[in-house]
C-alpha cells in the first residue's frame, strides 16, 4: 500500500532554478522557497552563537572552573599566610600587594583553557559539522573567545572575593577595581589568541596544556605577582621588569589603587595589539588550513 | 621485591626525575624570586633554604610510595606474588626499602644543586652523619605512612588526595620560612608538626649550628609515626591479602 503525501496548500509551487546555478544552490532552491529562507547569520551573530555553546560548557562541566581557580586559591591561602610575613612583612600588607598579582595569574591561567577546548572540538571532528554550516567562518574561533569572557569573569570574582575576605581593600573603590577587571578582561582575549594557535597547531589536549603551561609557568612565577622585582637579583630584575605579566600586574596595581597611569595602560594595550595582530591571522590560517 | 624496585628505577628514571624536578624548581624560585624579601637572622637565606628543600624532596619521594602501593594492589601483581614461597609483607617492605634509595639519590642531587646555588654547610662529618641518619629516619617512616594509605585508597584517585595530604606538609612548615613570621593562629601548627623539628634539626646539624630540643622532637614524632605505620600496614596487608 503507498501513502501519497500532498504538499500544504499554502506552500507555493516550487520553481525550477535558473540554469547555471551551483549545484548546492539548486537544491536549496528545491528544497525550501527563497521567501522561507531565514537571513543568512551576520558574523556577530555567529559568533554569538558560538559565544553561547562555549557557555554551555561551563553549564555541564563546572569542574573545568573548579579546576582552574582551586591553584590559585592555594597559592593565595598559602602565600598569605606560611610566606606572607616573611615576605611583606605582615600578613596585611602582603594581602594589598599580593591580591592584584594573583587576580592575573588565575584570568592567565584560565586562558589556555580555550584552546584546550578547541583543541577537544577538533579531535572530536565537531568542526567538521560546523564547516558545512553558512556563516562566518572564524565565527567558531571569535564565539568561542567571547564565551571565554564569561568564564574569566566568574573566575575573577570568586578571586577578588577571596581577596575581600582574606581583608583585601583597593585604594581605587569600586571604579579602580571595574577598570583593572576591564583591562585584565582586554588582556586575557588577547592572550587566548596565543592559546587558539597552540591548539590548533599541536594534535592532542594533552601536547596543548603541555606547551600552554610550560610557557605560563615562568611568565607567572618569573614576574612580580608575589615580590617586589627590587629585591631580586639584578639580572633576573631586568628579565621581570619586561615580562608582560608584570606589565598587566603593575597596571592592575596602579587601576586598583586608584592611580590611572596612562603609560602603564597604553603598554598594556600595546601588549593587547601585539598578541591579537600576531596570534589572530596565525591562529585563522591554520584554522583554514585544517578546516 | 627491592630489586624489582630498583629494575622500575632503572628502566622508569623518569620517576627520580619528576621528584627532583619541583624541589629544583621551588630551590631556584625561593633563592631566586622571593629570597630577597625574606629575612631570617644567623645565616643567608639560600643556607636555611637548603635544608628545608631536602626535606621537601625526600617528603615527595616517600609520598609516592601511596600510588605505587595502590597500583600494585589494583593491577592484581600482589595475587601473583601471594603463590610464591617468600615473607608475605615483602611487597610493601620493597617499596619502602626503593624509596628510601630514591631518597637517597635525591638526598645527593640536592645538595649537589643546593651548592651550585650558594649553599655552604658548616657542619662537620658527625654533624653529617646525624643529619643523613635523621632524613633516614623521616623517608623510612613517611613511606610506611605512604605505604598504609596506599592500601586503604580505593581508588588511583583516592590515593592522589591522600599523597597530597602528605606532600603539603613542608610546606607548613619551616622548611621556607622562619616560624616566627607566620601569624599566630597559623603559629601553633607550623611549630608542633612533626616536619618543623626533622627540618629544624637537619638545618641545624648541617650548618654545625646547636640543635636544642628540636631533635628529639624529631626522633619521638617519627619512631612514633613508624611504630604505629608500620605495624598498621603489615596487619591491613595481610588482611587483605589473606
Amino acid at each position: 500500500m503507498t501513502t501519497t503525501y500532498a504538499r500544504p496548500a499554502e506552500s507555493p509551487p516550487t520553481r525550477l532554478p535558473r540554469e547555471g546555478l551551483a549545484e548546492s544552490e539548486r537544491i536549496r532552491h528545491v528544497l525550501v522557497a527563497p521567501q522561507d529562507r531565514p537571513e543568512r547569520a551576520t558574523a556577530f551573530s555567529a559568533s554569538l552563537t558560538y559565544g553561547w555553546r562555549a557557555l554551555q560548557k561551563i553549564k555541564h562541566l563546572p569542574e573545568q572552573l573548579f579546576d582552574v581557580t582551586i591553584f590559585p586559591i592555594m597559592m593565595t591561602v598559602m602565600f598569605t599566610f606560611i610566606f606572607g610575613g616573611a615576605i611583606g612583612g605582615s600578613v596585611s600588607n602582603y594581602v594589598q600587594f599580593l591580591i592584584p598579582g594573583i587576580f592575573v595569574q588565575t584570568l592567565i591561567m584560565i586562558t589556555m583553557y580555550t584552546g584546550l577546548t578547541l583543541n577537544k572540538d577538533f579531535s572530536k571532528g565537531v568542526f567538521d559539522r560546523f564547516r558545512s554550516l553558512p556563516v562566518w567562518r572564524p565565527a567558531q574561533l571569535v564565539g568561542a573567545l567571547l564565551g571565554d569572557q564569561v568564564r574569566y569573569l566568574l573566575a575573577g570574582t570568586i578571586m577578588l572575593g577571596i581577596g575581600f575576605l582574606l581583608g583585601f581593600r583597593p585604594d581605587g573603590g569600586l571604579i579602580g577595581v571595574a577598570a583593572a577587571f576591564l583591562l585584565l578582561l582586554i588582556f586575557s582575549f588577547s592572550l587566548s589568541w596565543v592559546w587558539t594557535t597552540v591548539s590548533l597547531a599541536v594534535r592532542t589536549e594533552q601536547a596543548a596544556m603541555g606547551v600552554s603551561m610550560f610557557v605560563l609557568m615562568p611568565l607567572t612565577f618569573a614576574s612580580n605577582i608575589f615580590v617586589d622585582p627590587q629585591t631580586m637579583p639584578s639580572w633576573l630584575q631586568g628579565a621581570v621588569e619586561v615580562n608582560p605579566v608584570s606589565i598587566v600586574v603593575t597596571a592592575v596595581r596602579e587601576l586598583m589603587n586608584g592611580v590611572y597611569s596612562a603609560s602603564s595602560i597604553g603598554l598594556v594595550g600595546l601588549c593587547c595589539l601585539v598578541l591579537i595582530a600576531s596570534f589572530g591571522p596565525l591562529s585563522m590560517s591554520i584554522y583554514n588550513r585544517k578546516s | 621485591m627491592i630489586q624489582r624496585h630498583i629494575h622500575h628505577l632503572t628502566r622508569n628514571p623518569d620517576q627520580i626525575f619528576t621528584a627532583i624536578m619541583l624541589p629544583t624548581v621551588m630551590l631556584l624560585l625561593f633563592r631566586y624570586m622571593f629570597g630577597g624579601a625574606i629575612s631570617v637572622s644567623d645565616t643567608s637565606y639560600v643556607n636555611f633554604l637548603a635544608p628545608g628543600i631536602l626535606v621537601v624532596s625526600i617528603t615527595l619521594i616517600s609520598t609516592s610510595t601511596t600510588l605505587a602501593v595502590q597500583s600494585d594492589m589494583q593491577e592484581g601483581v600482589v595475587d601473583r606474588f601471594r603463590a610464591m614461597p617468600m615473607f608475605d609483607a615483602a611487597v610493601l617492605t620493597g617499596h619502602i626499602v626503593a624509596a628510601v634509595i630514591r631518597g637517597g639519590v635525591a638526598f645527593v642531587v640536592m645538595i649537589g644543586l643546593g651548592l651550585l646555588v650558594g649553599f655552604r654547610p658548616a657542619g662537620g662529618v658527625l654533624e653529617w652523619i646525624g643529619a643523613i641518619a635523621m632524613l633516614l629516619l623521616f623517608a623510612f617512616a613517611l613511606s610506611w605512612v605512604s605505604a598504609l594509605f596506599g592500601l586503604i585508597a580505593k581508588s588511583t584517585e583516592g590515593a592522589s588526595g591522600l599523597a597530597l595530604i602528605l606532600m603539603f606538609s613542608p610546606y607548613a612548615s619551616s622548611a621556607f620560612v622562619p616560624v616566627e613570621t607566620v601569624p599566630s593562629g597559623l603559629r601553633a601548627f607550623v611549630e608542633y608538626q612533626p616536619v618543623t623539628p626533622v627540618v629544624d634539626t637537619v638545618r641545624a646539624l648541617l650548618l654545625g649550628e646547636p640543635v636544642g630540643s628540636s631533635a628529639w622532637q624529631a626522633i619521638i614524632w617519627w619512631v612514633a609515626v613508624l611504630a604505629i605505620a608500620a605495624p598498621l600496614a603489615t596487619r591491613l596487608y595481610r588482611r587483605r591479602f589473606a
